[in-house]
């Protein structure tokens, strides 16, 4: 059992599964098997139980029913409503179409985005999407309603990954449609100006917007271990750099770790919650992360 | 100015190949991949800091790769400089001179004759020969007419080099260098060498070798030094036998002398020598030489023996007048050069040495009579020494019939005609003993007996201090003289002392002190046939007369003036020099001489005081019996053996022959450093191997530089 929920969180094996919808609720449900054994308790919208009523306790908690029977005075578990508002932010940018060894940073952050909405329907939360890239965006704003999640989906498939980030703009832009305070979930390379991402992030923060960042990328990206030397082309600039890799490699590293490092401490300064995913990267860590983050916003 | 050339140039038509490695970096740099990557802006920003260096390493390694190519094609073609005394491109005379004397027999620790080593060097020289170089090769024991071939023919050159080898003849380096200087000199070549091939020992390199090497050079010839062997090899040899039989000690049996010399820096020990006639083994004895020891040793001779393979009876009774002379072989172990450790002899039937001992009576006493008991103590000539005691008037009637040697014993001076007499006793080959002492007149001995006998001056007498006494120490322990005394250099030559003597000094180096005093004085004087005691032969002035060391000593002074080394030198037979025999009577018919090695020679005969002298035309080729026939009959029967100088390997110092040179001889020590030599000299200096460690020093640089390039990140 517990292998079976391993593999269903690894990203290449979702990969193959064809129906995407399939595929979230799939990790979905191999993440909550799997999360039985964790420390994680009490997530369960649908568990109610009862306890002896203790002075001080809101009467309207008292189960009247049980009290009639029994007349004992028992507190009744209501099945929690959640008024939490999630918003998944999608970059598809060109670089999100970068793939070293067949699964695109975009499509993990599409299943990635599948699951999590699956998974916050399933707990009543209201949770919209948002796909953007240079100049363009596509919002589906949230909600909790089962049927909801066809209609993310459908988003999910039809997105290609083409054009420049405009990172900042973009966010910028969602910052003023989403007033209402709620949970921000940004699946991004962040090929960007880091104050400029800084600034949004900030954006977000200044309306009360709780911010999740899955930094999705390649492990190419971090490793740079290429062997010959080659032209590299950049895939949103199209600019052209000749190197040898095996000279640059020492630096190459650094320099992304330095960068990474640097869009953490901003994200760390505005309060927003930081993770690194690369494309090999199993799903629970961005569930777990998500319900980290729920269980402090609730 | 040292000049650069390819012997193979056909190889650096492959030199473009040292463009592969810049052909391969051209089309790796356009057949670059092209990869599509989310950003390039961590590439971006190395570019200006990192690949500028990356270009100039990769530019470096380029350099290397091409360079260790070059390099290596370079290699193939063979380069080569002509460094300064080279002679690339000019045709050469050269002079072999190959030592080919008897000591170039001498085995070395792998039993291989010098010879062959001189052979090996030879060769050499002659395949490095080229069209128009002039080529002469001599040997050391050569003729005058030098053993040359001018000619280009290497055949015939490498033909002559092979036919050379080890003589019996002693090594003439002084001739060998006249005949390469006169051919140099000869040549119109302006480049000229000369190799010496030899052991050279140190006895060849004469006063006029070492003139004719620096001759040589300072004509602009070069002198190589080709030194087969550089260190002193452990020789001893049998020197000389004396070729007549002597009592053996107290009068009993008979015994011959050996000179046995042990030319080592080590002691020979229980040296085994023997003496033959024919297949008979007549006599022998264990010898210990001291290390560089030369002496006089006895051996025992079995008379009868000798007599069963030919003596007659007469003669293997003992003492006789006019006996047969029997051929006798002597030979110690073999060594190194087993030439000299065999000679030859032809024995003289024993006799009594005769000795006339003129003394003077003084006031009625009798005069001494202690060399007379020393010589014979039992007065029956059983001691080997016939005496005959006379005075001064005796020496009137004296000739080489009456006696061998003359002993004047503390006589005072002779008359004008005893003296004409003596010194014609003395030019017949007669030996004189002068035993000074109190009566005799310093001034007659030094002013008038002396001069033309002997180099020695008389300046008065010499008394020790009262109490005092002189105490005697050898100054030459090995000469025959003291050989029936254990001695070394500066040892006491007996424990008795004497009071006075005749203060004498030698002058010149005819004459050498062998005994002397504490203080320097000498008190045996010897020169040729002459002997003098500067003390006293009786009691008068010490007493010696009754130590030990008086009657060998007393024997000694007599042997040594009886074996006059004129006489000796006169009988002396060499390998190289012709064969000459003493005849009694006039050879009927013509003399023919017959010798080992197929030796065949006429003989010329001239009459010679008491016989006739016969020698033969033709020199000795090898040591052995040579017999002189006249008329089909034997007339005489002589030995003849090898010049005992070439026994001595010790080797010259080859810097004594450097020095003072503005050009010094070059030493090449071994085969290898001639072929080196003749390489650099005749096709240049070769460079391939320092081209081929270049190559592989560039490529070691490529690597090291290449993994330092991919371990950096």
């Amino acid at each position: 059992m517990a292998q079976t929920s391993q593999r269903l969180l690894d990203p290449h094996f979702v990969s193959k599964l064809a129906r995407l919808d399939l595929r979230a609720r799939l990790v979905v449900d191999g993440f909550l098997t799997g999360l039985h054994k964790s420390p994680y308790h009490g997530f369960s919208v649908e568990f109610a139980e009862h306890r002896q009523y203790m002075p001080g306790d809101p009467l309207r908690h008292l189960d009247w029913k049980v009290l009639a029977k029994s007349d004992r005075k028992y507190l009744k578990q209501y099945e929690e409503e959640t008024n939490l508002r999630a918003t998944l932010l999608i970059d598809t940018s060109a670089s999100m179409g970068y793939s070293s060894h067949g699964l695109s940073k975009l499509d993990y952050a599409r299943q990635l985005a599948a699951s999590l909405a699956y998974l916050m329907l399933r707990q009543k939360d209201a949770v919209g999407m948002f796909a953007f890239a240079s100049g363009r965006g596509e919002l589906i704003p949230p909600r909790s309603t089962p049927s909801h999640l066809r209609q993310m989906l459908v988003l999910l498939e039809r997105l290609e990954a083409a054009g420049g980030t405009d990172f900042a703009s973009s966010l910028h832009a969602l910052a003023e449609r989403v007033k209402q305070r709620g949970l921000i979930i940004i699946l991004s390379d962040l090929l960007d100006d880091a104050e400029r991402i800084a600034g949004a992030i900030h954006h977000f923060r200044h309306w009360k917007h709780e911010v999740l960042v899955f930094h999705v990328l390649d492990p190419q990206e971090l490793k740079f271990q290429f062997e010959r030397e080659a032209t590299y082309i950049d895939l949103e600039s199209g600019e052209r750099v000749t190197t040898r890799p095996q000279e640059l490699r020492g630096d190459y590293r650094s320099r992304v770790r330095s960068w990474m490092d640097r869009i953490r401490e901003f994200c760390i300064e505005k309060q927003a919650d930081y993770v690194s995913v690369t494309t090999d990267t199993p799903y629970d860590r961005a569930l777990l992360e998500y319900l980290s983050k729920r269980a402090r916003l609730l | 100015m040292a000049s650069f050339s390819f012997l193979n140039p056909g190889f650096l038509w492959a030199l473009p190949l040292a463009a592969i490695p810049i052909l391969i970096h051209l089309l790796s740099k356009r057949r670059l991949p092209e990869i599509r990557f989310p950003t390039v802006m961590f590439l971006r920003a190395l570019e200006p800091r990192e690949i500028r260096r990356l270009r100039l390493r990769e530019l470096l390694l380029l350099l290397l790769r091409t360079l260790a190519m070059l390099l290596f094609v370079c290699a193939f073609a063979r380069p080569s400089v002509e460094p300064k005394g080279a002679t690339v491109r000019a045709a050469v005379a050269v002079a072999v001179i190959l030592d080919d004397s008897e000591s170039m027999g001498a085995l070395d620790e792998q039993a291989r004759p010098r010879i062959e080593g001189a052979r090996e060097r030879g060769l050499l020289i002659v395949d490095a020969a080229r069209a128009g170089d002039e080529i002469a090769i001599t040997t050391t024991t050569g003729p005058d007419a030098p053993l040359s071939n001018r000619s280009g023919d290497r055949v015939r050159l490498e033909r002559t080099v092979r036919q050379v080898d080890v003589t019996w003849f002693p090594g003439r380096m002084d001739l060998a260098l006249e005949r390469a200087r006169r051919f140099l000199g000869r040549s119109g070549l302006r480049s000229r060498e000369v190799y010496i091939v030899g052991d050279f020992q140190a006895s060849n390199f004469t006063r006029e070798a070492r003139e004719n090497v620096a001759m040589i050079s300072r004509s602009g010839a070069r002198v190589l030094l080709l030194p087969i062997v550089s260190s002193r090899l452990p020789n001893h040899a049998i020197e000389d036998l004396d070729p007549e039989l002597r009592p053996g000690p107290q009068g009993k049996g008979l015994e011959m002398r050996a000179r046995l010399v042990n030319h080592a820096d080590a002691p020979s020990e229980r040296l085994a020598v023997r003496a033959r006639r024919g297949d008979a083994l007549i006599g022998g004895g264990d010898i210990s030489l001291r290390a560089d020891e030369s002496r006089w040793a006895s051996l025992p001779i079995d008379w009868r023996a000798g007599a069963a393979t030919g003596m007659t009876a007469a003669a293997s009774t003992g003492m006789t007048g006019a006996e047969p002379r029997a051929p006798v072989v002597v030979e110690s172990d073999v060594d190194a050069l087993a030439g000299d450790d065999r000679r030859y002899a032809v024995l003289g039937a024993p006799r009594r040495l005769r000795v006339l001992r003129i003394v003077e009576s003084r006031a009625g006493a009798p005069a001494s009579r202690f060399t007379a008991l020393a010589l014979d103590p039992m007065q029956d000539g059983s001691g080997g020494y016939a005496i005959e005691t006379g005075t001064p008037a005796s020496l009137l009637g004296l000739g080489r019939g009456r006696a061998d040697v003359v002993l004047l014993e503390d006589i005072a001076s002779l008359s004008g005609d005893a003296e004409a007499r003596l010194r014609a006793f003395l030019r017949e080959g007669g030996g004189l003993v002068i035993g000074l002492g109190p009566h005799a007149d310093p001034d007659y001995y030094g002013r008038r007996l002396f001069p033309g006998v002997i180099d020695l001056a008389l300046e008065g007498m010499e008394r020790a201090a009262e109490g005092q006494a002189f105490e005697m120490r050898a100054r030459a322990p090995a000469h025959p003289i003291l050989e029936g005394l254990s001695l070394t250099v500066g040892s006491p030559l007996t424990q008795s002392r004497i009071a006075a003597l005749a203060r004498g000094r030698v002058t010149s180096g005819r004459a050498e002190a062998v005994v002397a005093t504490t203080g320097g004085l000498p008190v045996v004087v010897a020169g040729p046939q002459v002997v003098v005691f500067l003390g006293s032969l009786s009691d008068d002035w010490g007493d010696l007369p009754y130590s030990g060391a008086f009657v060998p000593l007393v024997r000694g002074l007599v042997d040594f003036a009886a074996r006059a080394p004129s006489q000796e030198a006169r009988d002396r037979l060499l390998v190289g020099r012709p064969p000459a025999a003493h005849l009694d009577a006039a050879p009927a018919g013509a003399v023919v001489v017959r010798g080992p090695e197929s030796y065949r020679s006429q003989a010329t005969v001239v009459s010679e005081g008491s016989g006739f002298r016969a020698v033969a035309d033709a020199p000795a080729p090898a040591p052995g019996f040579y017999v002189f026939e006249a008329g089909a009959r034997e007339a005489a029967t002589v030995a003849v053996n090898p010049d005992p100088i070439e026994s001595d390997l010790r080797p010259v110092s080859v810097d004594s022959l450097r020095s003072g040179l503005a050009d010094p001889p070059r030493t090449l020590l071994t085969a290898a450093s001639l072929r080196t030599h003749l390489r650099d000299t005749r096709q240049g200096r070769e460079l391939w191997l320092l081209f081929l460690t270049g190559a592989a020093i560039f490529l070691a640089a490529e690597l090291v530089l290449g993994s330092a390039r991919i371990a950096a990140p």
